[in-house]
């Protein structure tokens, strides 16, 4: 069974490579190499804050786009191009297909922060001519913004396996977005008089993933490592999290017609 | 030449001077625009809508924030120059219109609380802008960083500035009983407690601020302010020495010549040359009022009094 998945992982991942999907990091290697040059005229001595705050937020933020463009086009593309008939004839279950997209773009992901998190770090060796403590402590922040790839990935899966690439990535934006104002939702829930809007903002802070448990980068550029059992909590709702929209998303893509 | 060499060098050349035609009515729409500063007294956003915008990036947008009230401030300070005569830096703030800094030194701490050299920054610059803002950031500062006890000497500077010795020497010693603070901080409490305004204090407080901080221009206005305390002695020895003078002849001396022998045994400079005294910046002091009061060089780099 890990035989197959693995397999169609795999191929996700080099079908990323291949749409040079990895491409994304010239540019940031560019933004590095351009933030670590200029700012320390434009910042006033705070340079090694500034690379951590630009490197980490670009690491999040093409992360984000890499895992919606393309989570989005991973089952999709596999309808339109008619090869999910091929792929469907053999023995492999819709779930195990799913997992192994989800798990193709996961490495494909992986790869990207890693390959950034050494640009971020050898930015900062390069800003503080020598080694900096601050450059190993962006490590774990690292972590969690790859955990918080994880969920994104997750989610424009889920939305992909019932409708169009264009809806399924703004639908994933909006989750992204309302992740991060999941304080904003409880405190709405609070507050509100009546019961039923009290209920509403309930459901969505619990339904919706709580990223901001994985904002750990303003915190990180100060040096300040993100509290460890708060970040092993934050890994573990986000291994949940992710069973839990990995298996809703086989549930409505085992009842999809493709013809 | 093929149809299509020639179809890909007119795309170029459409290319080029398009570029060409963008650049030029670029510079005509700017050069018919408002001007800057009918645009640039504004922020559209507060601190706490700034963070909610903000989502994951707001130490990122904390830091746009940063250098922006950096660049505001550069700004002013060479539009000053431009526009006026004479020399504008860290110690004349007042003459700069900065209504903007203190709310951008706001959302930069809004966005990011730890932002310490945010607070720092404005503990320097803000005394002379808005003298309340200057308390009212380093407040927030605090409340959010308890352990800073650098945060208390800033504060502690603000309120000296303010002539608040009381709540300077409050602030200063509330610092002292924080981890880390050296020794130094529990002095300048009482110091301020003790001899309030006094010179010596002054330079003390300007050392330490020279110490703990490792911004530059931080360092050059602390240059500034003790090239000034520097003057500021001089002043009073030299009109005490113009006084005796006064006293003994029934006139005041004419030149510096007249006061040569009594220099001796002063902490004055003295240009060996013309045996003239001079300040902190090598130029020489003039007598004027006749001779019977002392003042700085035109072009003298030292903040006058």
């Amino acid at each position: 069974m890990w035989g197959q998945t693995i397999a169609i992982a795999r191929n996700a991942f080099r079908e990323a490579v291949r749409d040079r999907v990895l491409y994304n990091l010239v540019l940031f290697a560019l933004l590095l190499i351009a933030s670590a040059v200029f700012l320390g005229e434009l910042s006033a001595g705070e340079e090694a804050k500034i690379i951590v705050d630009l490197g980490l937020s670009a690491m999040l933020l093409f992360g984000v786009f890499i895992a919606i463009f393309v989570g989005v086009g991973l089952v999709y593309k596999e309808i339109e191009r008619r090869t999910i008939y091929a792929i469907l004839s053999k023995p492999i279950g819709r779930g195990q297909f799913l997992l192994g997209k989800y798990l193709g773009l996961s490495v494909t992901l992986l790869v990207n922060v890693l390959v950034m998190g050494i640009g971020v770090t050898l930015a900062l060796v390069y800003v503080r001519r020598g080694w900096d403590p601050l450059a190993g402590r962006v490590w774990p922040a690292i972590l969690l913004i790859y955990v918080e790839l994880l969920i994104i990935t997750g989610v424009a899966l889920l939305f992909s396996s019932f409708s169009s690439p264009a809806l399924s990535a703004l639908l994933t934006f909006f989750v992204f977005i309302i992740g991060h104002f999941s304080s904003d939702l409880k405190a709405l829930a609070e507050s509100s008089a009546s019961m039923s809007a009290r209920w509403l903002f309930r459901s969505l802070y619990y339904g919706l993933p709580n990223l901001s448990r994985y904002s750990v980068i303003t915190a990180t550029a100060h040096g300040l490592p993100p509290d460890a059992a708060g970040s092993l909590a934050a890994v573990a709702y986000a291994l949940v999290y992710v069973t839990v929209l990995l298996s809703a998303a086989t549930l409505i893509f085992r009842r999809r017609n493709f013809k | 030449m093929n149809l299509r060499t020639s179809s890909d060098l007119i795309l170029i050349l459409v290319l080029l001077s398009g570029l060409g035609i963008a650049v030029c009515l670029s510079r005509w729409i700017d050069g018919r625009s408002r001007t800057k500063a009918e645009f640039e007294e504004k922020l559209y956003l507060d601190g706490p809508a700034a963070r909610r915008l903000a989502l994951s990036f707001n130490g990122l947008a904390a830091d746009w924030y940063w250098m922006r009230s950096l660049q505001y401030v550069g700004g002013k300070i060479v539009n000053y120059q431009d526009t006026h005569e004479g020399r504008s830096d860290l110690t004349s703030l007042s003459t700069l219109d900065l209504r903007l800094l203190p709310s951008l030194l706001d959302v930069t701490t809004t966005l990011d609380p730890q932002f310490i050299a945010a607070y720092e920054y404005g503990a320097v610059i803000l005394p002379e802008v808005k003298p309340e803002a200057a308390v009212a950031l380093l407040q927030k500062g605090i409340s959010a960083n308890p352990d800073s006890w650098r945060l208390y000497q800033h504060l502690g500077y603000i309120y000296w500035q303010r002539k608040e010795y009381d709540h300077a020497s409050e602030a200063y010693a509330a610092g002292s009983k924080l981890p880390g603070a050296p020794g130094w901080v529990a002095a300048m409490a009482a110091r301020m407690k003790a001899e309030r305004g006094s010179r010596d204090a002054a330079r003390e407080m300007y050392e330490h601020l020279a110490e703990s901080s490792g911004d530059n221009a931080v360092k050059e206005m602390v240059d500034h302010q003790l090239m000034r305390l520097d003057w500021l002695d001089d002043r009073d020895v030299l009109r005490k020495m113009i006084g005796d003078y006064r006293q003994q002849t029934g006139r005041c001396p004419q030149s510096w010549r007249e006061l040569a022998d009594r220099f001796g045994g002063t902490r004055l400079r003295i240009d060996l040359n013309t045996g003239s005294p001079v300040d902190a910046s090598q130029l020489p002091y003039h007598l004027t009022d006749g001779g019977c009061d002392v003042d700085l060089d035109r072009q003298s780099r030292v903040p006058p009094s």
